[in-house]
């Protein structure tokens, strides 16, 4: 059986996996895929302290967490839309709208 | 240390290494479903099936397919998917994709045991008016909230088809 440590240790590294991808790619795709790494790899960590310290409340959280990232999806991606029918690329180096 | 933690630990870092490190959005699309499907996996152990289900159903199955359709509506024309198929990572990718979901089906049902144990049958089952019975006493709610949404269906497909006067 792995322990506690070893879960928290996989979702550091995820979390981390989706941190670096967020600062290092410039696909605005990619960039919103790596938030939901990071929102799983936070799930994760919730889910195996949920079971390590058997408490249900941790469960409870990560489902609230599931409404709140389908929701950012379903804004998100739309937002990427809009913007690409302005620009005509998802490389955000080329989002230059506010910039003056 | 645990076998089963292993396994999905390793499938669940190697996609995400294979996600960030991805040149195209869809292959790197590919690796965050196998990154859902494994963190499915480790749920089922984790005593949390409740969230493994919808881990499967809101994040591989509605939050992935959102993404993969604004993938193939922003892909530039250069970009096809017969390309991505030839690639050989991409291959291994969908080779381990398709390990981690039977891995996952086989573990699921070996937690459901009970239900394969037969029971004694009866008279009517199956019978017409039985489950017509079942459909109005039991399922009732399930039945009209159904109906609604075949209704709310029909009127939008009927809407989005209709032409632009």
């Amino acid at each position: 059986m792995a322990g506690l440590t070893e879960y928290v240790i996989l979702s550091a590294i995820l979390f981390g996996l989706g941190a670096i991808g967020f600062l290092t790619r410039r696909n605005a795709l990619i960039m919103f895929m790596c938030i939901e790494l990071m929102l799983n790899a936070v799930n994760l960590s919730l889910v195996a302290f949920a079971h390590f310290r058997v408490d249900l409340s941790g469960q409870v959280l990560v489902l609230f967490i599931f409404a709140v990232a389908a929701a950012e999806v379903a804004v998100g991606l739309a937002i990427l839309i809009a913007l690409f029918r302005h620009v005509k690329d998802v490389d955000i180096t080329e989002y230059n709208l506010l910039k003056w | 240390m645990d076998p089963y933690f292993l396994v999905f630990a390793i499938m669940a870092l190697g996609a995400g290494v294979f996600m960030i490190s991805a040149r195209d959005a869809f292959p790197s699309a590919l690796g965050l479903l196998t990154v859902f499907i494994a963190l499915a996996a480790l749920y089922l152990h984790l005593h949390a099936p409740l969230v493994a289900i919808f881990q499967v159903s809101i994040y591989a199955g509605s939050i992935l397919v959102l993404i993969v359709f604004v993938i193939m509506l922003l892909m530039t024309p250069g970009q096809r998917l017969q390309e991505f198929q030839r690639n050989l990572s991409y291959r291994i990718m969908g080779g381990i994709l398709g390990a981690c979901l039977i891995a996952l089906l086989v573990i699921g049902l070996k937690g459901v045991g009970e239900f394969f144990q037969p029971r004694e049958m009866t008279a009517d089952f199956g019978a017409p008016s039985a489950v017509g019975e079942l459909f109005f006493n039991r399922f009732l709610i399930h039945f009209e909230v159904v109906s609604i949404l075949l209704l709310v269906a029909m009127v939008g497909a009927i809407y989005l088809a209709k032409r632009r006067s």
